[in-house]
């Protein structure tokens, strides 16, 4: 399976970034990794490009709320239905609860959200939706 | 014996012998071959076929249309590439809203359809048909995923297939397709019936100007009192063309090539005169530095020396804003690194140095909000072109 990966936004955390894909190559997957900086745009695009199966997007500095609140409308643009939109992170700034903040990137039109929690655990559950799709 | 280096433009034919170079004007009654061997033949007769070196940017530039899936990617790589290889950009469609462009109705010389790495299937169908349909073009060429090849041969007459300039990593790969349009900007020009008969002189290749010019980029270091980065701009009677520097450009595509070019076909002051003044007048700017020049807009409908220096001006000027940050249509330079201009071409016969800054420093004042303005070299002897043309003698 394909995946699209990157650090959204003014974002520079590239030791995550670089982990993030290794963890997915180990676990099998294509992994077209877009680096740091990249903007929302972009990870679309590369998802049409390739014809990805998965876009994870990973945000450190919190910035993430900014930076993906166009999701729905990038979507709206394009027919991506196929594809599992994931975000991972830590997606706020300052004490915001998991309870708050995984609503607020659902409805930005994010499947599966992880918020401060174990790289492991959230591809983890990346792997279950799939299996679960298919 | 020496060498003799000839260069012709679309207004001027330049000689270059040991004795220095020489210039003339163009005599637009006759086609360039007779112009050319009734006002050279006496002295080619002097030199051997192999000791004629011939570059040609008469009627200069290709326009390519290009047809893309993403603009991140497929169309960003494609218009690189292109212009890289000295091709105007006519338009660059996005493939999944195609229905909303309206189809250019100029012909045009190349259309570029990309899209997709390898293995991604189902990416064009009918609708790219329908619109190709009305359009008129010389050449297309499919340069994108390799499962649609058997779909573009199958419907797209003499459809030329290269390698996807879109790697397995997402990244660029435009070697071929460079290759590809350099030849094709090539043989436009030495293809043209005037050109092909000046083989009678030579027998070296004739080469394009801008190819000549470029390949003096890297050399500009020896001749001239120039601090990286730097951009050249060479404004002629049909074209004007800007080469520069890498460093200037902010993207992520690693190429190879230190020095890039970009041909404006329409902004040259002579032959394409009259373009130059539809894009001169529908400048926001220009109102404003025809006020700072001390003329009013009457001036682009004269035909004065005073008329051609100010059209000169306005060239600099739209070259300078069409590459910056404030114009997308081409590649957006970082002018505000700039640390020298080097000017040469038809324009370094007509404009004083004084003339050429005063324009730089509006450009710098308005559009950078700078008041200090780059280094600015006048080639008024032609030493770039004798640069780049002496190199081509030695590989050739």
């Amino acid at each position: 399976m394909k995946v699209v990966t990157g650090v959204v936004g003014n974002d520079i955390h590239v030791v995550a970034n670089r982990l993030i894909d290794i963890s997915l190559q180990e676990r099998g997957f294509t992994v077209f990794n877009l680096g740091v900086n990249t903007y929302l745009e972009e990870f679309i695009d590369a998802v049409i490009e390739t014809d990805a199966d998965v876009l994870l997007v990973s945000s450190l500095n919190g910035e993430a709320e900014g930076w993906c609140r166009d999701l729905g409308i990038l979507k709206s643009k394009f027919d991506l239905s196929g594809v599992v939109f994931m975000i991972g992170g830590n997606l706020s700034v300052g004490e915001v609860s998991t309870e708050e903040i995984i609503p607020k990137f659902q409805n930005y039109g994010f499947d599966l959200v992880s918020h401060q929690s174990d790289l492991n655990e959230g591809l983890d559950e990346l792997e279950a939706l799939l299996k679960e799709r298919l | 014996m020496s060498k003799i280096l000839i260069d012709i433009g679309s207004t001027y034919f330049k000689v270059s012998q040991d004795e220095g170079i020489a210039q003339y004007f163009r005599n637009f009654e006759r086609n360039i071959y007779d112009d050319f061997q009734s006002r050279c033949g006496d002295l080619l007769s002097r030199y051997a076929k192999e000791d004629v070196h011939i570059c040609s940017s008469a009627n200069g530039g290709l326009s390519t249309l290009i047809i893309g899936l993403t603009h991140s990617f497929s169309l960003k790589y494609a218009t690189n590439i292109a212009y890289n290889a000295g091709i105007n950009i006519i338009d660059t469609v996005l493939y999944s809203h195609i229905h909303e462009y309206t189809p250019p109705q100029e012909q045009i010389d190349v259309v570029i359809i990309v899209g997709g790495i390898d293995g991604v299937k189902n990416i064009f169908d009918d609708t790219l048909l329908d619109y190709l349909k009305q359009i008129n073009f010389h050449n297309i060429v499919y340069v994108g995923s390799d499962k649609s090849h058997s779909f573009m041969q199958e419907n797209l007459e003499n459809i030329l297939i290269l390698d996807n300039i879109i790697n397995p990593k997402l990244q660029v790969r435009g070697e071929e397709l460079k290759n590809f349009l350099t030849n094709l900007y090539q043989q436009d020009i030495t293809g043209k019936e005037d050109i092909k008969h000046l083989y009678e002189f030579t027998s070296n290749q004739i080469y394009s100007t801008p190819y000549i010019v470029n390949r003096s980029m890297g050399m500009m270091h020896k001749t001239f009192e120039v601090a990286d980065p730097f951009i050249l701009i060479d404004i002629g009677g049909a074209t004007t063309d800007i080469h520069y520097s890498r460093d200037l450009v902010v993207d992520n595509i690693v190429s190879e090539s230190e020095y890039d070019r970009l041909v404006f076909k329409k902004l040259g002051v002579f032959k394409s005169r009259d373009s130059l003044v539809f894009s001169a007048k529908n400048n926001e700017f220009v109102y404003e530095l025809l006020e700072f020049l001390n003329v009013t807009e009457n001036i682009l409908e004269e035909h004065s020396d005073n008329a051609t220096k100010i059209l000169m001006q306005l060239s600099i000027f739209l070259v300078l804003y069409k590459t910056s940050l404030h114009h997308n249509l081409y590649i957006n330079l970082q002018l505000e690194k700039l640390n020298s201009i080097i000017f040469t071409g038809g324009i370094t016969k007509v404009l004083q140095f004084e003339e050429v800054e005063m324009i730089v420093k509006f450009f710098c004042k308005k559009l950078l909000h700078f008041h200090q303005i780059p280094s600015l070299i006048i080639d008024d002897e032609y030493k770039i072109w004798t640069l780049g043309i002496k190199g081509s003698s030695h590989v050739s």
